[in-house]
């Protein structure tokens, strides 16, 4: 999985991939397929994903700012410990992440610097409990323009 | 999505169907479904089977690796799945034959109200029962407890809180362990788990978590029915949840704890999420104290639940939960992993039983019962879906010589989320209900339709399998009339 595999797509005139995500049917609980065309690219998306899976949460207060890293073997893995931590960011301290910075993510490293707010709980409108983010059929794999991900929440 | 079975499914009889051992490279043991013709041909729609195949694969699994007629798709585990290992010939325990909610399960309270009695203020209860139970996302507890006392609780059990007043002693003998698994390691929970602990005690959950008012409807066992307080016609409440934010942090610490630990014992696993360590291992025992440390966490949580709905009952009928005959049938743990005496090839061993959305069923005359229900044997019991019925079984002789002491834990959804939202466009799923005699209430958006009765496997193909197996006979069928979710 290689930064200049992206690159080298754009040069052959290959639409760079925006960046995006989905969500899938996947059994008893929710899949997220995220898009972009570079693999830190993958980190706004994704979380975005996870939050569409709680609901649609709105924000107040002050902003605070906020860094993950975290150094591995397996990119698939430091992506599903991320949001993990996103998870954990937002069940436990009731905050959301945004303005997502990524200035490194390969298959040793992810650092994501970020914002919090808290959520509003008034104004939020929850649609379900994700109880974690699972190792099930995680994937990150090169497509043309770019990079696809899937990552399985337990609902 | 997943792909289906192609895979080989012998029948063994009419009530189950093996997976020969031949099947894939490593199986130790063949693998053993319980499901009729129709139930079959359903599982083949998933790959559940190569995930019992795939279980059959860990060290020191003893004689099957079995599922009940409720099985689908999990993570390592099939949904349904049962394994034992025996950790004297190198057996594992794995996070993934539990799950992330460890300690899931369901309690029945009975009581002496009929339909009539409860009918007329039935709006009234269910809206009541969704202001005082804490449910949905988001939604702490009204009950919070400082870290030293959730330590003490973790390690308690339901004790803990009914000695605070959450409860009747007489709830303790009428649940799975008393409320605690001995040898509790609330040490080994880490802060991030307390944190999440903390104000959840005492809290429904959301998903396919729910507390249902519903009414004796059938009897199939008048003897069984009597002993049990089940009379036809009279109100029961069914609270169906679990470990809460405190029980998924500890499979989530302990996923990654153990992420390279198969490795070191040499152990390959045929899939990731099978990651385990052998029981007797210094990250064997760290992963069961923990466990054990949110099961007793889960079994608090229903407990300090059960004692919130008598009070929303002793209000809306002005009367104490008491005097209302509300006493607690039995409480059932339905993701876990326990350790518990087997005879295998004639030799009494210990073995590791791993149940995920599996219920222990002990017989008649098992010594780990309380003493009034020694003769009768342990009630397990089966939620369906908030349309049509959920039922109580009684442990019998065949669970503890073909699955382990083990029963099925549930109906087995049908439709995954987003086809279940798809199916209820245009429609009104709470209207449905209603119609259906059911008051339902979710704080979720899409809950009601995520968790809509067509979802679910119908209930009585699951337990009928299991009666015919001489696993777990059938006693009485319950009706539901009012529904909270989260």
């Amino acid at each position: 999985m290689s930064f200049d595999h992206a690159i080298g797509e754009s040069k052959r005139g290959v639409a760079v991939v925006e960046p995006s995500f989905e969500i899938f049917d996947h059994t008893a609980d929710a899949g997220i397929r995220v898009r972009a065309a570079t693999l830190p690219g993958l980190i706004e998306p994704a979380t975005r994903g996870l939050y569409a899976v709680i609901g649609e949460l709105a924000e107040t207060g002050e902003e605070e700012s906020a860094r993950f890293e975290q150094t591995g073997s397996d990119a698939t893995e430091l992506l599903r410990d991320y949001l993990a931590g996103i998870l954990l960011l937002f069940e436990r301290d009731h905050r959301k992440a945004s303005t997502l910075e990524t200035p490194v993510f390969d298959d040793g490293r992810l650092a994501v610097v970020y914002r919090t707010r808290s959520v509003d709980s008034e104004k939020s409108v929850y649609y379900r409990e994700v109880k974690a983010v699972t190792y099930h059929e995680l994937a990150i794999r090169p497509i043309p323009g770019g990079y696809e991900a899937t990552v399985i929440v337990d609902i | 999505m997943s792909e289906k079975y192609t895979g080989p499914l012998e029948r063994v009889d009419e009530t189950r169907w093996r997976i020969p051992r031949s099947y894939k490279a490593g199986m130790r043991v063949d693998g053993l479904i319980y499901a009729d013709e129709a139930l079959v041909a359903a599982i083949k729609e998933d790959k559940s089977p190569e995930q019992v195949a795939n279980v059959a694969t860990l060290p020191g699994i003893v004689k099957y690796s079995l599922a009940m007629p409720d099985i689908h798709w999990g993570y390592g585990f099939c949904i349904g799945g049962v394994a034992a290992t025996d950790p004297e010939q190198g057996g594992v325990i794995s996070p993934g034959g539990v799950g992330y909610d460890i300690n899931c399960g369901v309690r029945l309270l009975r009581s002496t109200l009929t339909v009539d009695d409860v009918q007329p203020r039935l709006k009234q209860l269910v809206d009541r029962l969704f202001e005082t139970i804490p449910c949905g996302v988001g939604k702490g507890g009204v009950v919070k407890f400082a870290r030293k006392e959730l330590a003490a609780l973790m390690e308690q059990g339901s004790r803990f809180v009914v000695s605070r007043g959450f409860g009747w002693d007489s709830d303790l003998e009428a649940t799975e362990a008393h409320g605690c698994i001995p040898k509790a390691r609330p040490d080994l929970v880490s802060d991030t788990a307390y944190d999440r602990g903390v104000d959840q005690c005492g809290t429904l959950g959301s998903g396919n978590h729910f507390l249902e008012v519903q009414f004796v409807d059938h009897v199939d066992d008048e003897k069984a029915a009597k002993a049990l307080g089940l009379e036809k016609g009279t109100i029961t409440v069914m609270i169906h949840s679990g470990s809460r934010g405190l029980g998924y942090q500890v499979c989530e610490d302990s996923l990654k704890d153990l992420r390279d630990v198969p490795r070191k014992y040499g152990i390959e696993l045929p899939d990731k999420q099978l990651v385990c360590a052998p029981v007797h291992s210094s990250e064997g025992q760290r992963y069961l104290g923990a466990m054990r440390a949110a099961a007793n966490f889960a079994w608090c949580n229903r407990q300090v639940m059960t004692h919130l709905a008598r009070e929303v009952f002793a209000d809306v009928f002005e009367k104490p939960a008491e005097r209302m005959g509300m006493h607690l049938v039995y409480d059932v743990a339905h993701n876990i992993a326990k350790m518990e005496p087997y005879e295998v090839d004639g030799q009494e061993r210990e073995l590791c039983v791993h149940r995920k959305g599996a219920t222990r069923a002990f017989p008649p005359g098992h010594a780990e019962l309380a003493d009034r229900y020694r003769p009768l044997g342990q009630p397990v019991l089966v939620p369906g879906d908030m349309g049509r019925f959920s039922y109580v079984l009684i442990g019998q002789p065949g669970s503890m010589e073909h699955t382990f002491g083990s029963s099925c834990h549930g109906a087995g959804r049908r439709l995954s989320r987003g086809a279940a939202i798809r199916a209820s466009k245009g429609r009104s799923i709470a209207k449905e209900l209603l119609a259906r005699g059911v008051i339902a209430r979710a704080r979720g958006r899409t809950g009601l339709e995520e968790e809509q009765p067509d979802a679910y496997k119908d209930v009585i193909n699951v337990v009928d399998v299991l009666h015919t197996a001489g696993i777990s006979r059938k006693v009485a069928r319950l009706k539901p009339i009012g529904v909270i979710k989260g």
